[in-house]
């Protein structure tokens, strides 16, 4: 019951990784920290040696590019579609830019092995992005703060998350500037999205959706997927579905 | 017939308020928006196309009360007024930015004993209760959150340096 914690940077950000101490012995922190970096390598466009900056300079073409990053962009397309191109994997000078969904995807691998090692309690922010299993050293659902993009010393709320809703990502312009591109090519109306998911991949994914289309992406993803969401506007005000009110 | 035309006019209202109960009671102002935007759209967009002649929107609030023609359903047993059993009328579909809607109300004897907002989806037009929908909220309306009470902190993505000035920095520097 002694909480543990395994901080790390990668990706330009950093890892903090809780689990209670009874699961060490099924903990490889060490496979976690390759996991990362592994993807950091291949699609970081920061790394002028990764994969994913060599086809982005047309070194290297996306049919000769490794079956995983080209799985990793037939996703992001899949993504691209289902949000009418709220996400897109394309930088508007048309370069390939998967900076949108691979952190999630590093999440979720990393989460698939650490449920393949046979840890069951564990809790994995990546910058901000939350995936669980299981429960807290206290044995509580995991409770996720949302931090307050007008504030950042301060959290809105909190809100549990458990299987299967395991996924919390939060999307916005708070800490990197306006790094989502808006559909319309304006400021977001939003400052913050926070999307609770089964899946990191789908939350992170329509978190940055909800970012760059607004108001009707918001509606949309809410009518369209087994989700909750958390956004905050430019004025402070929240809009929320039933799963962050009061019980 | 006058109890067609009041119970018309009534699901004509029932619609506005539904709306902006789905808003949040506590955000006027929104409701007041929404209310504007669905009275717009529905003075450029036909509807009624599932009831013919019904156009109980908040623009048309006077004109649906002597043309309205809410439907009860099919196994409905009451004819009267007077009578207590219940009978469920379903109101035209409008068009709203949530897409296309309807309001349902549930009628024993005059008296409205509940209320239904139904919203067609994308599959094959079946209608569906709505249960999802991010409503404008005030802060009161969600826990107040310490970072002593929270495992982690989720928030847009922070920089290598952002994190050490970050609650979750504060967190993790605890249990470390």
């Amino acid at each position: 019951m002694t909480r543990r914690s395994h901080v790390f940077e990668t990706m330009g950000t950093v890892v903090s990784f809780a689990f209670d101490d009874g699961e060490a012995a099924r903990i490889d922190l060490e496979r976690l920290q390759g996991t990362f970096a592994h993807f950091d390598d291949r699609y970081s466009l920061y790394k002028p040696d990764s994969e994913l900056s060599r086809v982005a300079r047309h070194e290297l073409d996306l049919a000769d590019a490794s079956d995983e990053l080209r799985a990793a962009y037939a996703a992001a397309l899949d993504w691209r579609a289902a949000t009418h191109g709220e996400f897109s994997p394309h930088r508007p000078d048309g370069i390939i830019d998967l900076s949108g969904i691979v952190k999630a995807l590093a999440i979720e691998r990393a989460g698939d092995e650490l449920l393949d090692g046979g840890a069951v309690n564990w809790c994995l922010n990546v910058g901000g992005d939350v995936l669980v299993s299981g429960l807290d050293p206290v044995g509580e659902p995991w409770s996720v703060g949302i931090v307050d993009p007008q504030d950042r010393a301060a959290l809105v709320t909190p809100v549990r998350i458990a299987a299967p809703r395991r996924a919390c990502a939060t999307s916005g312009s708070a800490e990197r500037g306006d790094h989502i591109w808006t559909v319309g090519g304006s400021p977001s109306e939003f400052l913050q999205a926070t999307v609770i998911a089964d899946d990191i991949v789908t939350a992170d994914v329509l978190a940055t959706a909800i970012i760059a289309g607004g108001a009707p992406a918001l509606d949309r993803a809410c009518a369209s997927w087994d989700i909750d969401v958390l956004t905050v506007d430019r004025a402070g005000g929240l809009r929320a579905t039933p799963g962050f009110l009061h019980p | 017939m006058r109890v067609r035309a009041v119970l018309g006019s009534i699901l004509g209202s029932v619609t506005v308020l539904v709306i902006g109960w789905q808003a949040g009671a506590a955000a006027a102002h929104n409701a007041a928006e929404l209310s504007t935007a669905s009275s717009s759209g529905a003075a450029t967009t036909p509807t009624g196309a599932a009831t013919p002649g019904s156009t109980p929107t908040p623009a048309a609030t006077s004109a649906a009360t002597s043309t309205a023609s809410p439907s009860p359903s099919a196994g409905s047993s009451s004819t009267g007024s007077s009578s207590t059993a219940s009978r469920t009328i379903v109101g035209a579909t409008e068009e709203t930015p949530f897409g296309p809607m309807q309001a349902e109300i549930i009628v024993a004897g005059t008296r409205i004993t509940n209320v239904k907002l139904l919203q067609e989806t994308d599959m094959g037009g079946r209608s569906a209760e709505i249960s999802n929908y991010a409503a404008p909220i005030l802060r009161q309306e969600v826990l107040k959150a310490q970072s002593a009470n929270v495992d982690t902190v989720g928030g847009a993505t922070y920089s290598s340096q952002g994190y050490l000035a970050s609650v979750q920095s504060a967190i993790d520097k605890a249990h470390l």
